[in-house]
């Protein structure tokens, strides 16, 4: 049986790991380690290298989804972890100053990646703020000449995140079929 | 941002010690003190390395060896060694946010490697705050 590999990236704080906590079937492997910038505000860990999960889809087929650290000085390990990846999820935390700007940071750090592969784009902590709106996000993705499916999620919900992981698949069969 | 800072009177203590490990040891030519969520504080480096990378690196490489040996039922990972053709680097924790990595050539040996990077985290350790 075939395995599927899938990338979660992000800003740190929009819950990525959280994300693969909520639907792994395994216990999720995490490098957290304690934030010692302006980060530690937000959150008091931070995932350093990346974090891991497994699920199975109902034809029994494996999925096994790695999560990347958010900051930009982690750029190496995203290099190193999309390496036979199939599929790219994106979350966007709707409560920092401009997602927007955060979306097109990691389209463009991905884009190698991207270009080759499918992309679901999860929209986070919607109830701190209800901007930007679904369409900014399809607008601003219609800019780099692209389209992917955007939704908006609680990492904290294991059928949110089953949704993001059940729709870049369904994308990555319409993609190779 | 950092939050992690450094008086001048540590800097220099942490250079002094730098100091001290380069003359027990001519193969090591970096050292440098990082915080475990990857920014650099403070390395003496012979050559020319980057030291924002390579402190995002180290982090990376001691948390991912943390939690190798935690999925493989051992505790307590105290260094990260890679060996390579050039020489070794070698990580350990240096407290409970630091990390210090000590750069060296081949000319090194490793068990000489390890104590003195093992000495000077002690000493490191009792003087950071």
């Amino acid at each position: 049986m075939s395995e599927i590999k899938l990338i979660i990236t992000g800003t740190p704080g929009a819950g990525k790991t959280t994300a693969i906590g909520a639907i792994s079937e395994t216990p999720p492997v995490k490098t957290d380690t304690a934030t010692t910038d302006d980060l530690a505000s937000v959150k008091e860990v931070t995932t350093v290298a990346m974090d891991f999960g497994e699920i199975t889809l109902d034809d029994g087929q494996k999925v096994f989804i790695y999560g990347t650290p958010g900051q930009r000085r982690f750029e190496f390990m995203w290099k190193i972890l999309v390496e036979g990846g199939l599929g790219l999820i994106i979350l966007v935390d709707c409560s920092r100053e401009d997602p927007l700007a955060d979306l097109d940071m990691y389209l463009e750090n991905f884009a190698d990646f991207i270009e080759r592969t499918s992309v679901v784009i999860g929209v986070t902590r919607r109830d701190l703020s209800e901007t930007p709106s679904l369409d900014d996000f399809y607008e601003r993705i219609e800019g780099w000449g692209r389209v992917f499916p955007v939704m908006e999620i609680d990492v904290r919900e294991a059928e949110d995140v089953s949704l993001l992981v059940n729709a870049l698949i369904s994308s990555l069969e319409f993609t190779t079929a | 941002m950092n939050q992690v800072n450094i008086t001048e009177g540590g800097r220099q203590f942490c250079e002094d010690v730098f100091d001290t490990m380069m003359e027990k040891s001519h193969a090591v030519y970096g050292v440098l003190i990082s915080t475990v969520d990857g920014h650099d504080v403070i390395s003496r480096f012979k050559r020319e390395l980057p030291s924002a990378k390579l402190a995002a690196m180290m982090s990376s490489m001691l948390a991912l060896g943390e939690t190798i040996a935690r999925e493989a039922k051992q505790e307590q990972c105290q260094y990260v060694i890679v060996e390579n053709s050039d020489g070794y680097i070698l990580t350990l924790k240096l407290k409970d946010k630091l990390v210090l990595s000590v750069i060296a050539s081949t000319e090194a040996n490793l068990g000489i490697l390890h104590n003195i990077s093992r000495t000077a985290a002690d000493k490191l350790a009792k003087s950071l705050k």
